[in-house]
């Protein structure tokens, strides 16, 4: 056998992601250290002026705080729903075929066309939402959601757990088919209730999947943008924006590329990090 | 509860009773893109609003067929998804046959750089993306979502086939290969049909991904007759005073179908994809 046949059946993959990874990566770089005017014109080097000018911005402060509540808020949210649910999903009833087609519905519908369902169905005097929570009387006036920050938000987080809860289940579900069933039987006869039988055999078993789940969802909340940008842009005021509807608005809304980039760079600081913290788990599970 | 009920009936309905408020959360949106979809016009803006139509208008997805220019963008959207879908497998399946077959100096930096390639979205690199577009002069083209989707597709249809080729025993091309099979014959042959499951369910999942895909459609294309499905249907919400709401929702009901009958048709497949992937 050739020795370097590895090495050719490698290369076109290589070559695509190189292509269309790499040198926009490179491009980054020089204009977050570049004086760049609107139309992405480089006037020259300026060190990391761009970086200060982003770190000086309140905007961009409080984008970045509001990230990390985002995802902390949206993670969080998903693991706790999730566990239960894949624990139901796991254990035999009638109609759990269809239960679990049920929940893997968010999953089929991508995401600019969900939001906009919800911007529609959130709708202050036409909303179904509003309609449907005064029939039930938990609420008796219409509330216009997207209108304030306060409550668009908040929104904004129990979306974000929905479309992440199938995924999570689905890991779940893995983890959880792989769990001896003696190990429940035996528990049993042990004299085990249900809440022993989690704490000591369902969660230590089900441990590297969700911290795999956890990583995993962090990369993706983090670098989510269609529900905030379909829902409010990003306002009232910018006191929805995260970090990527920052970066966006900056680019191409306001023309400012070079502190733009230098957003680009931050952000891919802080997901080389969660990468790092990944490659370790897979590299640990691989062992 | 009665009493002569049997055990698994009682689960069955605590199961239920318990999945109930999420079930209602996840089914709420489509009942009111459904049921907005076939309202009369003159009753999407009433108030206060009703669920049930006073009668239901079919026509309406004949006229949002129209007036959304839908098959245009339903057009681009499958050339997109094909397309990028194509040239994914079409990298990928050497790509992972070499890392579940061989042992080389390079594999493990390979393996690392594909994760690092996982771990980014367009929207961080959406710049120097767009700058690459410019760059190629493809501006407003949809080839140039064919070659980017096909680029953030490698890492994931790599490892999802590489895992899946490790579980095919060697043997079996190995044998073709002494009974005098070419190289490439005893892939195509032997090896590749036995793939297939892995290659269709690695298939989906990409198509799926570019069938959905958001920002850099919205940043790339410029004029209606590009648009794909999703930029499309926000095009009908955003930056308009009036918002033609049943048409919107006959719109988004309609480009969810196909992604929505491969996943509930692929969901047992999923589970045992992904978790045998995820955790090894």
């Amino acid at each position: 056998m050739n020795r370097n046949l590895p090495l050719y059946l490698i290369l076109p993959s290589l070559l695509l992601a190189l292509f269309v990874i790499s040198y926009p990566l490179y491009e980054l770089i020089n204009l977050s250290l570049s004086d760049v005017n609107r139309f992405g014109k480089v006037r020259g080097y300026i060190g990391l002026e761009n970086f200060s000018y982003i770190f000086e911005d309140p905007l961009f402060i409080d984008a970045a705080l509001r990230t990390v509540v985002w995802t902390v808020a949206v993670v969080g949210g998903t693991i706790i729903f999730s566990i239960p649910i894949a624990i139901i999903l796991n254990t035999e009833f009638h109609g759990r075929g269809i239960a679990r087609t049920i929940l893997m519905l968010p999953w089929a519908i991508s995401l600019p066309m969900t939001a906009i369902v919800w911007r529609w169905s959130l709708n202050g005097e036409f909303g179904m939402l509003n309609a449907t929570l005064m029939s039930v009387n938990i609420i008796d006036s219409p509330i216009v959601w997207l209108a304030q920050s306060a409550s668009a938000f908040p929104v904004q987080i129990g979306l974000g757990i929905l479309v992440s809860i199938p995924f999570t289940i689905t890991i779940f579900l893995g983890g959880l088919s792989s769990i001896p069933l003696d190990l429940y039987e035996a528990a049993k006869m042990d004299g085990a209730n249900s809440w022993q039988q989690f704490k000591r055999i369902t969660y230590p078993l089900l441990r590297p999947f969700i911290n795999m789940a956890v990583v995993l969802n962090v990369i993706y909340v983090f670098n989510s943008f269609p529900i905030i940008w379909v829902l409010t842009q990003g306002g009232p005021n910018n006191e929805t924006d995260i970090l990527v509807t920052y970066l966006y608005k900056q680019a191409f809304s306001f023309g400012h590329i070079g502190q733009a980039s230098a957003v680009s760079i931050a952000m891919f600081t802080v997901l080389l990090i969660f990468t790092i913290f990944y490659a370790r788990m897979v590299m640990k599970n691989e062992k | 509860m009665l009493p002569n009920m049997s055990k698994k009936t009682k689960r069955s309905i605590l199961c239920w009773l318990a999945l109930s408020p999420i079930i209602c959360v996840i089914v709420f949106p489509f009942a009111v893109m459904f049921f907005t979809s076939v309202k009369p016009r003159q009753e999407v803006f009433s108030f206060p609003p009703t669920w049930l139509p006073s009668e239901f208008i079919w026509q309406n997805y004949i006229d949002m067929w129209h007036a959304t220019k839908f098959s245009d963008a339903l057009i681009n959207s499958l050339y997109v998804s094909f397309s990028a879908t194509f040239i994914t497998l079409l990298v990928s399946i050497p790509a992972a046959y070499a890392l579940a077959r061989y042992h080389f100096a390079a594999k493990s930096s390979y393996r690392l750089f594909l994760l690092i390639t996982q771990m980014l979205s367009p929207i961080v690199l959406v710049i120097g993306l767009f700058r690459l577009i410019v760059w190629l002069g493809l501006i407003d083209s949809v080839n140039s979502l064919v070659l980017i989707y096909a680029g953030f597709n490698i890492a994931f249809a790599i490892w999802m086939l590489q895992n899946y080729f490790q579980t095919i025993p060697k043997d079996l091309e190995e044998s073709a290969w002494m009974e005098g099979a070419s190289f490439l014959q005893g892939l195509t042959k032997v090896f590749l049909p036995m793939a297939i499951p892995a290659i269709a369910v690695t298939a989906m999942f990409t198509f799926i991904n570019s069938w959905n895909e958001f920002v850099l459609a919205l940043t790339v294309l410029r004029t209606e007759e590009n648009y794909t499905l999703p930029i499309q249907v926000y095009s009908l919400v955003g930056g308009r005073y009036t918002v033609e709401w049943h048409h919107v929702m006959a719109a988004a009901l309609v480009a969810s179908l196909p992604a929505a009958i491969l996943f509930s048709w692929l969901q047992k497949k999923l589970v045992t994809g992904l978790s045998s992937g995820a955790v090894k």
